[in-house]
């Protein structure tokens, strides 16, 4: 009997470990071994040792370009939080069958490809857009306003995409936290500022945490984004590897910013557990 | 156990059938640029011939280089490759050469197009299709325009959408100040660059996949954009101005060839055949308005083709040097 169900448990995680293996770790190998290349001119690769293309990533303009998809990602993160743990708390107040509801609208989107709902921004962004013509109708603008293929686009974009990622975690942390305990808080006289300050955020400070993380580094490679809604006038490290890969024909370039790209992240779950967080937190959801 | 072996048998069926439910079909694999030809065409080649068209599509050279040279030789029969593109594909040594006895519609093809500088004999490819960079405007908000100088321009202020093309973009800059479109001197390029400073304020977007919407909206006023985009937008829009610009343009030719493993060579042959036929040039320039290289069904006098050709050029492959555009592009953004 004892065999029986180790066998199985071995059967079944076969195809877990097979699909580690072959589809995340055998190509996070293969593009290490191809950063540590030379490029050729036709786009194909010498295979000689060169450390070329990491010392590459330190020229100033790509400098450039990580610092403002930092930038971008830290936006996009901060406006998440500010949006979703209002939402996360305001839903505990509501009667259950709502806050399921609430919470599986916003889900819906996943049902439709990201890249199709960001051509549809165009539609309700643009000079002609839905938005400007609606404003301009009610008399309340004269000229239309610049809402996309600028960085506003770009943020809007990101924010709409990404935040689902930080919405469920943190309603997922938020739920856990004690009713009574809030109800103490506001009994002992705290305001609702203090009550989210001193108990629900170092409460929920790893869901909180764990969303930022699974929106901050989606939105360093978000590349279809800034195409699309900034017009292609700003470069992400994300637009910069996929550059490397088609038209600069530069694949040991690009395989060496998708591995930086990489550790900054390793980095980020390293400050993570620093801050006392679980991984097992990490694996999202509810 | 049972189970399991049941499920391993219908696993080798499955594989089994997959490797030779094709063997008695007549194919042909092709892969070419995304809307560029009307499924039509593609349907009705298949009607009157029998032979089935296993279509894929790319969407830049560099990506269909890249599906030639990592899938098994004979995967693709025919594809269109650029002029640049052609150059380096003969020669890496993956075209095989053209037999012209082959092909009965060989002489619609216009002269003007052949003996092009990436392969001067016509030995491994054909033109099929003629694009070009234009400036495209609406007359009723911008004044005359004929150059990228004049572009730049104050009240033109995030009027301008350009193509997401580091080659053709700097390309354009660079014509701008008289020099080539594959110049790649450091010091040029920082006076690309410097022009583009100057421009950057009247850039509204850059774009590729669409840039005849912008147009078509009124987002912007100007573009600088393919010819059939360009085509497409004044269809749209009678008061759209297309110049082809004075200091130059770039130039892609997109082309039939046969790759080198390809293992339906008969059938690559009757699929360009077909495509090269007058009637069928004509639906496809009607959907995608390219300049065709058909004579008959072509919308321009020689003349006017013969300077198309001598005032664009064609971008090249610049080798290593793709770097500094590279650097550049990424600096411009």
């Amino acid at each position: 009997m004892n065999k029986k169900s180790s066998l199985e448990k071995y059967l079944f995680t076969i195809p877990v470990i097979v699909y580690s293996l072959l589809l995340i770790l055998l190509p996070i190998l293969y593009v290490l071994l191809i950063s540590f290349f030379k490029s050729d001119s036709y786009g194909g690769m010498i295979y000689t040792f060169t450390l070329s293309n990491y010392a590459e990533i330190f020229n100033i303009t790509y400098i450039k370009i990580f610092l403002k998809s930092i930038g971008i990602a830290l936006i996009t993160t901060t406006i998440c939080l500010f949006i979703a743990y209002p939402f996360a708390i305001s839903l505990m107040s509501k009667k259950e069958t709502t806050r399921n509801l609430l919470i599986k609208l916003v889900m819906v989107p996943f049902l439709t490809n990201s890249l199709i709902r960001t051509y549809g921004w165009i539609v309700l962004l643009r000079k002609n857009g839905i938005i400007n013509s609606g404003l301009l109708g009610l008399g309340l603008i004269h000229d239309p306003l610049s809402l996309m293929y600028n960085n506003l686009g770009i943020i809007i974009g990101m924010v709409y995409t990404l935040l689902p990622f930080m919405i469920l975690p943190v309603y997922s942390a938020v739920s856990k936290v004690d009713r009574n305990l809030i109800e103490a808080s506001y009994d002992l006289g705290a305001s609702k500022i203090k009550t989210f300050t001193k108990v629900y955020l170092p409460l929920t400070i790893s869901g909180a945490f764990n969303g930022s993380l699974m929106v901050f580094i989606p939105a360093i490679g978000y590349f279809f984004i800034t195409d699309i809604l900034g017009g292609g006038k700003i470069m992400i490290i994300g637009n910069l590897i996929k550059n490397q890969f088609l038209t600069a024909r530069n694949w040991p370039f690009g395989a060496a910013i998708s591995i930086f790209l990489i550790i900054m992240t390793l980095l980020l779950v390293r400050v993570y557990k620093g801050l006392g967080g679980k991984m097992d937190d990490l694996g999202g959801g509810m | 156990m049972k189970k399991y072996k049941l499920l391993i048998i219908f696993v080798c069926l499955l594989l089994l059938t997959g490797c030779t439910s094709n063997k008695n079909k007549q194919v042909v694999n092709v892969l070419n640029w995304s809307s560029y030809i009307p499924d039509e065409v593609i349907k009705d080649f298949e009607k009157e011939t029998g032979i089935k068209v296993n279509y894929g599509t790319y969407s830049s050279n560099e990506e269909l280089l890249a599906k030639l040279s990592s899938s098994k030789d004979g995967t693709y029969d025919v594809v269109f490759p650029s002029d640049y593109m052609v150059e380096l594909m003969i020669n890496k040594n993956m075209l095989q050469k053209l037999d012209i006895s082959r092909l009965s519609t060989y002489k619609n093809i216009d002269k003007v197009f052949l003996k092009q500088s990436y392969d001067k004999t016509n030995s491994y490819s054909l033109p099929f299709l003629l694009a070009t960079s234009v400036i495209a405007y609406n007359r009723e908000n911008v004044n005359d325009i004929y150059d990228y100088k004049d572009l730049v321009r104050e009240d033109y202020k995030n009027d301008i959408v350009l193509l997401d093309d580091e080659r053709i973009t700097i390309g354009a800059f660079l014509q701008a100040l008289g020099y080539d479109i594959n110049d790649y001197n450091d010091e040029h390029l920082e006076e690309a660059y410097e022009f583009y400073s100057s421009l950057k304020d009247n850039i509204k977007a850059f774009d590729s996949d669409s840039p005849k919407s912008f147009l078509m909206t009124n987002e912007t006023n100007i573009g600088v954009l393919w010819n059939a985009e360009a085509i497409l937008a004044k269809d749209h829009n009678p008061n759209i101005v297309i110049v082809y610009p004075r200091s130059g343009y770039a130039l892609s030719m997109d082309n039939y060839v046969i790759t080198k493993g390809s293992t339906n060579v008969d059938n690559a042959y009757k699929f360009i055949d077909y495509l090269l036929r007058d009637e069928v040039c004509q639906k496809i320039i009607d959907d995608y308005p390219y300049i065709s290289t058909n004579k008959n069904t072509s919308n321009y006098s020689d003349e006017e083709l013969k300077e198309i050709l001598n005032n664009g050029s064609y971008i090249k492959n610049v080798g290593e040097n793709i770097k500094r555009f590279d650097r550049l592009w990424a600096k411009m953004k």
